[in-house]
């Protein structure tokens, strides 16, 4: 019981990890309309800032300034918010499909650099010093693994919060204008470019910040972390839980990574054991299948969007 | 609304829940040992071939008595090559399947990963195949492993050392390389420039590629116009062969020395044997005895194709010396485990080969208290200090389309070359 309750700490600080990166993507996407195909850069630039400004240095590094941690997660989302607004100049008025294909240029860039950049981020060996947050408190795996959770929650309800009070906002509703109509919005005198540009610079410091905190409970960061596949999941995530909806974002991270997990655990169970090796097929399959699933059940995702979000719209 | 609300909630706890519950009957057999492999990806061939020879250790292990009483059980999890995936398998194999170690993690990223998130923190031995990257040896010097970290792959320094020394034996003096932008690439590239440059050769160009790529044109023009006398290929076999195919139309010398990870049918197939023929190729070599032997020909008459491949060797080895670690421990926890590891090195211990009826020989010796000495597929398995451990090289060579041996480098000559270098 202790073992399952153990894993199940893990999980679910994986899942509201991935969350925070969800809710970010939902802000770009959800409610903005901004189609970025390059989540995994910005996970990428906010995991290896903590691991460049906050490991303890070491040879043939140039970084690792052994810095507090929270002075890394902090650099790791201003990091990511330098790297949004350069990307977001350069593509902010691409549309769609364009916008697509220009971050996924970015996003597999930056993994490339992170391979290739020795001195800086290790390359294909990886950082291996990683500090994690008060991990000299306690050498047990339980307790650390709580405290981790806890920090989690209270990470995740911040950013929850905080989501919820913008996105009800004016500032919220001109996002939602935007991508409903953006020529009837532009003539209503927003500017389009400027507002765009903020959603996604704060989009892109919720997935840093969510690579950072990956990278410091992992302990280990190698580009190998960052592979297009990781956008792929998030991407699911949000669109199984229901863009536009910050719930649906959480829900959805639950459900996709229980899905990409939990099928795994599952052919354990059922292949038998000289089958084991082809067990991995059917999981891929299965994922898939699943995936596809609950998509054709629930289109718009488990949650949907809400219609009317301001707190005003039903006073008079 | 509701309904699919609370529907999904339960779908996605009941995935991670369900199985776990009925893995709560807390028996001591069967004694399980967890197995992480890139089963779905770029990988999956030698995933396959890996869990291939995991699954007949795991057969020798259990006909020659099992450990303490118990047999063994092989509990396979695809890593799919991504870290985050890698490490849920092995915690959920260390917390709910309460394996005894984690064997496998062929790639040093999955290797990396699963060491600071679960093999450390939970006080489990990691026993990887194919690690080659010398971060371990760096990370485990750090103290940062606990000791829990142990690979049956000798690191890349030696087979680079082999691999040069082949190159000038067969007379070249002028070589350029290629290599992925990974552990293994960069590791043998660094060292195999290193111990080349010592005996007098040169690298006269070196171009790293990033692996799955169409195409490898761009590549194949810089090497060409370093106008080598030979070309270094370090890739696995997709694409080994898409630059090679490249590398020889565009005019390219066929006089080629390929990596371990090209030791492959499906390389000479894709290649044409015909231009293979001047190939030389290197790796890891088993001390040509009973012991790789009478592996080989299990692995045959139970796959029906022979051991070639980067990691089958020591994935049998290191489920075997697991098993023999577990048998001479006290009990089962991590570190009882992890104590007992270098027990079965024995220098004045009786030689145990591979095979049923040597595991059956070394539990009758173990249950005596005596000392034993493992000499595997891969040879004499010796953990040094950090868990790692050295051995001889081979040079291959490919005849009429077949995969040949050429002739080995001793371990000796390996060390006195890597020293020559270090200089």
């Amino acid at each position: 019981m202790v073992g399952l309750l153990s894993y199940l700490i893990f999980f679910l600080t994986v899942v509201l990890i991935f969350g925070i990166a969800t809710m970010g993507l939902n802000l770009q996407w959800g409610f903005t309309g901004l189609f970025n195909a390059g989540v995994v850069g910005f996970f990428a630039i906010g995991g290896y800032t903590v691991a460049i400004l906050s490991a303890q240095p070491q040879a043939g590094l140039i970084g690792n300034f052994g810095l507090p941690w929270v002075v890394g997660l902090l650099g790791a989302m201003v990091v990511s918010a330098l790297a949004a607004l350069i990307i977001g100049f350069a593509t902010v008025r691409l549309r769609g499909d364009y916008l697509a294909v220009a971050t996924f240029g970015t996003a597999m860039s930056i993994q490339i650099v992170a391979l290739n950049w020795g001195a800086l981020t290790g390359g294909s060996q990886g950082m291996v010093s990683v500090t994690r947050p008060l991990q000299h408190l306690t050498r047990d795996a339980i307790p650390y693994n709580v405290f981790f959770l806890l920090l989690m929650l209270a990470c995740t309800t911040v950013v929850y919060v905080g989501l919820e009070r913008i996105v009800r906002s004016p500032w919220g509703r001109v996002l939602r204008a935007l991508r409903e109509d953006e020529t009837a919005a532009i003539a209503l005198g927003k500017n389009a470019v400027g507002y765009r540009l903020q959603a996604f610079v704060v989009g892109a410091v919720l997935i840093g910040l969510s690579g950072a905190l990956y990278v410091s409970y992992v302990g280990f960061v190698s580009p190998a972390d960052f592979v297009p596949m990781v956008t792929f999941q998030l991407w699911a995530m949000l669109i199984v839980g229901g863009s536009g909806n910050n719930r649906g974002a959480l829900l959805g991270s639950l459900v996709v990574w229980a899905i990409w997990t939990g099928s795994g655990a599952l052919m354990v169970k059922l292949v038998p054991p000289n089958y084991q090796t082809q067990g991995a097929a059917l999981q891929s399959i299965l994922i898939g299948l699943l995936l596809v699933v609950t998509l054709l059940y629930r289109p718009r995702g488990i949650i949907g969007e809400q219609a009317v979000v301001s707190r005003h719209a039903g006073d008079d | 609304m509701k309904a699919y609300y609370a529907g999904s909630i339960a779908l996605g706890a009941l995935l991670a829940l369900v199985q776990p519950v009925a893995a709560q009957r807390t028996a001591a057999c069967p004694v399980k040992i967890g197995i992480t492999l890139p089963l779905s990806g770029s990988l999956a061939s030698v995933a396959k071939a890996t869990s291939e020879s995991a699954n007949l250790a795991v057969e020798h292990v259990n006909a020659g008595g099992g450990v303490k009483g118990c047999p063994i059980q092989l509990i396979v999890r695809d890593d799919q090559n991504q870290p985050n995936v890698g490490v849920d398998a092995a915690k959920y194999m260390a917390e709910v399947e309460r394996v005894s170690l984690i064997t496998g993690a062929l790639t040093s990223s999955i290797v990396g990963a699963v060491l600071t998130a679960v093999a450390v923190p939970n006080k489990l031995p990691l026993v990887s195949s194919c690690a080659s990257a010398e971060t371990f040896t760096k990370m485990a010097e750090e103290g940062r492993t606990n000791g829990l970290f142990f690979r049956l792959y000798a690191t890349v320094r030696t087979q680079a050392a082999g691999g040069a020394k082949a190159t000038i034996d067969a007379g070249y003096k002028n070589v350029a390389m290629i290599y992925p932008t990974n552990d293994l690439g960069t590791g043998v590239a660094t060292n195999y420039t290193r111990v080349l440059e010592s005996l007098g050769g040169k690298v006269v160009a070196a171009v790293p590629f990033n692996e799955n790529q169409p195409s490898y044109r761009a590549e194949v023009n810089q090497l060409l116009a370093a106008k080598p006398d030979a070309l270094l290929i370090v890739a696995f076999v997709q694409d080994g062969a898409t630059i090679t195919r490249e590398w020889l139309s565009l005019g390219g010398t066929q006089n080629l020395i390929l990596h371990n990870g090209l030791r492959s049918k499906e390389y000479v197939r894709a290649v044409g044997a015909k231009f293979l023929e001047k190939a030389v190729g290197f790796d890891n070599a088993a001390v040509a005895g009973p012991g790789a032997d009478a592996f080989t020909k299990a692995y045959q008459t139970k796959y029906n194709t022979a051991p070639n491949g980067p990691c089958i060797l020591p994935q049998y080895d290191a489920i075997i010396v697991s098993s023999l670690a577990m048998n001479i421990a006290p009990d089962l926890s991590g570190t009882a485990i992890r104590d007992s590891v270098r027990k079965i090195q024995d220098p004045k211990g009786t030689v145990i080969g591979t095979g049923p009826a040597a595991y059956a020989q070394a539990l009758a010796l173990i249950k005596e208290g005596k000392p034993i000495k493992y000499v595997g597929a891969t040879g004499p398995v010796e953990f040094d200090r950090n868990g790692d451990v050295t051995g001889p090289t081979l040079v291959w060579n490919i005849r009429n389309g077949e995969l040949g041996v050429e002739k080995t480098y001793s371990q000796e000559e390996i060390a006195t070359l890597l020293q020559k270098s270090a200089k």
